[in-house]
């Protein structure tokens, strides 16, 4: 028992052998994504060719909504960060990428910058205001942030009113331009492109860039949430003791976590301008419509029916939330999304009666959502 | 695991007093841990080890007094690049990520010698790759040696009691420190595993040649692997020496006999450092 030695000299190194120490992924388990990934694309590239019109549309209108909530899932899931604001990111999104894409005239303020370059200043600015949201957002926790990031929505929605030189007025809205890069025009209404004899008009190709842009964000944010930025962030969420001794600055990835959710949150919302065909039209109401609180819910229903913190969840979960009152009326072969012929049963009352169950058989068997169930499911397949 | 001839430098606590509001958790306290020591802080509950752990982590900042590296002062650096500094630590009441894998978690630990933001991770570029993948090696590589090598994707949630403090000690390795502090390394553990752990703790020191501060109630394996000993009592150092004097110091035994030798935590404590003092 030594007790008294100072300066121990270091003992001779205990080397203990040199195999590789990470068990390196076979070739075979590398290769199998990648080659799901290729299938993918093939299957995301051809779907307009197979596809009907109005169909497409759906699909666009979930990836709109799966952008905005894979934001805020990585927000609350990973950073732990409770947001009831997501849907006043759409509306900042929409209104900054109008004016800097649409041109300025007597009534509207626009800058008439070519739309990729609006596309990106979007994301940056959307990002920014989430950044400025930062004193509040790392004051507050829990309930109290949610609370205070709901205020933004009605802020958007009174700024909206008040500006219609930016956002249009609430009655006819403005117009931005759809999205084009040289020599590709993604709102082409008379397509000379032909792929396997089908035209390629706007929807098709409106498909085509929302799928792009659904998949690069979300191999974006897998591939931030697998490494170091994910880690830091799920530190913090669970105890920022250990995130600070460990070297994470909690103020600072909190402050990022809410400006990478924004940014996400400004992209879907130029998704959700491109949809509308490029209207950009404030809400009549701050408690229905498409930046409204009603809006702002049904992405926190996402992330929680999809899992919080899974990104392919967040999709699912709009295609259940986003999906489903527009595929109904399709299904049915009505014609209309809010009313259908006498019954109280409209769709949006049919997807809001699925999802609210949906949320209590979750919380109740499967907390980890639709995400749970897939790693559940890929369990049994893989015995 | 290789050992690296790290530059250990003494870690100085000065004068430090940590207050809230009217209470003084911490008054007036001073000791180094000198290179390549196992420095134990010992003391009865309340006493202030936890907090003087937290001033030296910048998670509280102390009102007076200060903590010193060598020759770099850590009080006043911002709390999360203290870790950079070479000060690891493992905590008391497992504070692992339940959900994520061992791998992951002892990732953390590499957060502060890592770079890389949202979109350099998110657009996979090459240099963070690699990054990733060489600081995964050497995060491995203390997996293997704390035995968790079979262990590194299964959910630390889903592990022993045992083996979540090795992953959370593995954790605090691979901050690649100079300075290791464990808070109650042995809370919990059967005598047997408080033996094995008093042997890894031994072995740590000797094997990375770091010095080791920790706050421990088993006066088995503080008497049995301490270098020197602080003792506190109310927020104040009353002794400080190695384990030998410490045992004989009237003011300790008084300290953890106390006013109340009822109390059951302290008196089992108390029995423990007479029954080291007759064995020694």
């Amino acid at each position: 028992m030594s007790d008294t030695e100072i300066a121990n000299p270091p003992a001779t190194p205990e080397t203990t052998g040199t195999t590789p120490v990470t068990a390196r992924r076979s070739t075979a388990a590398r290769v199998a994504p990648l080659i799901g990934w290729a299938v993918l694309l093939l299957v995301l590239f051809l779907t307009p060719v197979y596809v009907p019109g109005e169909w497409l549309s759906v699909l666009c209108w979930i990836m709109a909504g799966g952008v905005a909530a894979m934001g805020l899932t990585m927000l609350i899931g990973q950073a732990g960060q409770f947001s009831l604001g997501q849907a006043f990111f759409l509306l900042l999104g929409g209104v900054t990428y109008t004016v800097l894409a649409a041109d300025g005239d007597a009534e509207y303020i626009g800058f008439g910058l070519p739309p990729l370059v609006a596309l990106i200043g979007t994301i940056i600015i959307s990002g920014l205001a989430g950044a400025a949201f930062a004193p509040i957002s790392g004051r507050l926790r829990g309930i109290y942030l949610g609370v205070a990031s709901l205020s933004l929505v009605f802020l958007g929605y009174y700024l909206s009113h008040e500006l219609p030189m930016l956002a249009g007025s609430a009655s006819s809205g403005r117009y931005a331009p759809t999205f084009s890069v040289p020599g590709f025009d993604f709102g082409e209404t008379n397509p000379q492109l032909l792929l396997l004899n089908v035209p390629m008009g706007a929807a098709e190709r409106q498909f085509w860039l929302f799928a792009g842009l659904t998949v690069i964000a979300y191999l974006v944010g897998q591939g931030a949430m697998k490494g170091r930025v994910g880690r830091g962030w799920r530190a913090v969420r669970d105890n920022e003791a250990v995130a600070t001794v460990m070297g994470v600055s909690v103020p600072g990835e909190k402050a990022k976590a809410f400006a990478i959710s924004s940014a996400y949150g400004g992209l879907a919302g130029v998704m959700v301008v491109w949809w509308y065909s490029g209207l950009m039209k404030p809400d009549e109401a701050v408690e229905l419509g498409t930046y409204s609180t009603y809006t702002t819910i049904a992405l926190l229903a996402m992330c929680v029916i999809g899992g919080l913190g899974s990104l392919g969840g967040a999709i699912a979960g709009s295609a259940l939330v986003f999906g489903l009152p527009l595929a109904l009326p399709l299904l049915t072969g009505s014609n209309q999304t809010v009313d259908a012929s006498g019954t109280a049963f409209t769709p949006i009352v049919i997807t809001n009666l699925v999802f609210g169950i949906l949320i209590v058989l979750i919380v109740l068997f499967e907390p980890r959502g639709l995400a749970g169930l897939g790693t559940r499911l890929r369990n049994l397949i893989r015995r | 695991m290789s050992t690296d001839t790290r530059n250990v430098q003494p870690l100085r606590v000065e004068g430090v007093t940590v207050r809230f509001g009217g209470i003084v958790a911490v008054n007036d306290v001073s000791f180094t841990v000198q290179p390549r020591t196992i420095h134990a802080l010992i003391g009865p509950n309340g006493a202030g080890k936890s907090s003087c752990f937290n001033a030296i982590t910048g998670i509280y900042t102390p009102a007076s007094g200060q903590v010193r590296l060598g020759e770099t002062v850590l009080t006043g650096t911002p709390p999360h690049k203290i870790a950079r500094q070479g000060i690891g630590r493992a905590f008391q009441n497992l504070a692992l990520i339940g959900t994520s894998s061992v791998l992951d978690n002892v990732m953390l630990g590499r957060y502060s010698l890592t770079k890389g933001q949202f979109m350099a991770y998110g657009m996979r570029l090459p240099w963070t790759m690699r990054q990733e993948r060489a600081h995964q090696d050497r995060a491995a590589e203390i997996c293997d040696y704390m035995g968790l090598s079979h262990r590194l994707h299964t959910p630390a949630g889903a592990l022993s009691y045992g083996e979540q403090k090795r992953v959370d000690l593995a954790r605090a390795l691979c901050v690649e420190p100079t300075v290791l502090m464990l808070d109650e390394p042995a809370a919990g553990m059967n005598s047997s595993e408080t033996a094995m752990m008093a042997a890894l703790i031994h072995d740590l020191r000797d094997d990375l040649g770091i010095s080791v501060l920790l706050v421990e109630h088993d006066m088995s394996l503080v008497m049995g692997i301490a270098d020197r000993i602080t003792v506190l009592d109310f927020g104040r150092r009353i002794a400080d020496d190695v384990p030998a004097v410490i045992q004989r110091d009237p003011e300790v035994i008084k300290a953890y006999l106390g006013g109340a030798p009822d109390e059951s935590g302290e008196s089992a404590e108390a029995a423990a450092i007479s029954s080291e003092e007759t064995s020694a």
